[in-house]
């Protein structure tokens, strides 16, 4: 019928682009970056992640309408970062975050199979007795 | 702060249950948003394969064609390594080929008197797929039946060509890698995000997890309302469909939103910038599926005897060979 296809979701049209920004005229150190097929996932993850940093004044995101993936995110700073270099680092920032929880749970998770492993054999052996 | 200390507040893992089918693990020192962003991205992005295109040759079952298309869609499939496969709309073939989609088929008659089933078992995976485990059935149970396609009475029959294709559950809840993904902080309600509906009194009417409970702190009597305090310890609870095992969940959730950030770092700093991986110069996760960014210390394969402790050959993950993952399952 006419329902859109749900690639559409997350499969970039042919001009669009993932990320479009412009600068706010009215209020200084302010842009609007326009994400395309994103949703809250990096809506959320990226206008929570700003808040933690001292030059970033505001900063927060809308969906316009649930039927599209997209969503507009607002960022301010005092001056000293631009927005867009606010976004970039906060973006470098979490894939740091997410290396370090990466390691730590490939290493906690071979720890436990290990365990549980040896827990197994131990009860098989308790059996077999 | 050195990101590797636990004990000066460095994002950890601990795990409290891990099998072949879950996986129950806490992060300590993360933070609220990307905690849930790992779980939505583990629900809806990591790509899996199934069932995707079915040719109907024949069917004279007492189910429609498209009833059992979309069963035979339901089956989960084996989904390791599946980064081997590509996507079929970013293949250059027409419509599908051996890099992006694996051939199974089912041909099926009753001819004796009792009714028969057609299990998942009963699928035939074809010869060229892109490696040797993704794709074949998830057959879990001790019969080795794996699900119930259809039942058949005497004289009926089906044949159909199934093309699996890889894909993500976003587009469509079959590609789906969990089954269900437990979440959860502050179990003691310490931060008072949640205003629980009482008839007398709330502690004696909600049900409490005292598992959780218990390693996140009971709360003092008279204790203080810290309302400056933020949720930092999160409960996970991976449960697999069968297809990906618990960790590679995780890990390629992970990966998948790494790689999401990536794409936003590329596009805000431009093509002029080399460094856009967003690892401040060290290679994107793209580019060498792990293996650049660190491949988490090799020490996890020698202090435990090397990919033999756990039988077969590990098989490939985006962090080279897994230490436990043979094609049989050892456990």
């Amino acid at each position: 019928m006419n329902a859109p296809d749900r690639f559409e979701l997350f499969i970039l049209g042919d001009d669009e682009k993932k990320v479009e920004w412009k600068d706010e005229t009215r209020i200084p150190n302010t842009a609007t970056f326009i994400f395309n097929k994103e949703d809250h996932t990096l809506g959320n993850l990226l206008s929570v992640r700003l808040h933690k940093y001292d030059y970033v004044t505001f900063s927060a995101y809308r969906v316009p309408h649930p039927l599209f993936a997209k969503f507009e995110m607002r960022v301010s700073t005092d001056g000293t970062v631009t927005p867009k270099d606010a976004i970039v680092r906060a973006c470098r920032d979490v894939v740091q975050d997410l290396e370090i929880l990466s390691r730590s749970f490939t290493t906690e998770w071979l720890g436990k199979r290990i365990v549980h492993e040896g827990e197994e054999e131990r009860l098989r052996r308790e059996r077999e007795v | 702060m050195d990101p590797y200390d636990v004990e000066g507040g460095a994002i950890n893992v601990r795990f409290l249950e891990a099998d072949s089918v879950r996986g129950k693990f806490l992060i300590q020192n993360f933070d609220l948003a990307t905690a849930n962003s790992l779980r939505r991205v583990m629900l809806s992005e990591v790509p899996t394969m199934a069932i995707d295109v079915v040719e109907v040759q024949n069917n004279t079952s007492v189910l429609a064609d498209e009833f059992i298309c979309h069963r035979l869609g339901l089956i989960p499939l084996n989904s390791k390594n599946v980064d081997d496969v590509l996507y079929s709309r970013d293949c250059e073939c027409d419509g599908y080929c051996d890099q992006c989609s694996v051939i199974l088929t089912l041909d099926a008659k009753c001819t004796g008197d009792e009714v028969m089933k057609v299990y998942a078992r009963d699928l035939v995976v074809s010869e060229g797929r892109p490696n040797d485990e993704v794709g074949t059935p998830v057959i879990t149970d001790p019969d080795g039946l794996g699900s119930v396609i259809v039942k058949l009475r005497k004289g009926q029959a089906v044949k159909m060509k199934c093309i699996a294709k890889k894909g993500i559950a976003k587009e469509h809840a079959k590609w789906a890698p969990s089954a269900a993904i437990g979440f959860e902080y502050d179990p003691n309600n310490k931060l008072r995000h949640l205003d629980y509906w009482y008839e007398e009194d709330a502690k004696k009417e909600w049900p409490i997890d005292e598992e959780n409970s218990n390693i996140d702190g009971l709360p003092q009597d008279g204790e203080p309302f810290d309302f400056d305090a933020v949720p930092n310890r999160f409960f996970f609870d991976v449960e697999t469909v069968g297809g990906l095992e618990p960790d590679q969940i995780v890990l390629q959730g992970i990966k998948v939103l790494q790689q999401k950030l990536a794409s936003v770092i590329q596009e805000l700093t431009g093509a002029e910038d080399t460094n856009m991986d967003g690892f401040g110069g060290g290679q994107s996760p793209q580019m060498n599926g792990g293996q650049g960014y660190g491949a988490p210390d090799p020490g996890y394969t020698t202090p435990y005897g090397n990919a033999s402790v756990w039988g077969g050959a590990g098989g490939a993950t985006p962090f080279g060979a897994t230490p436990y993952g043979g094609s049989g399952n050892p456990w």
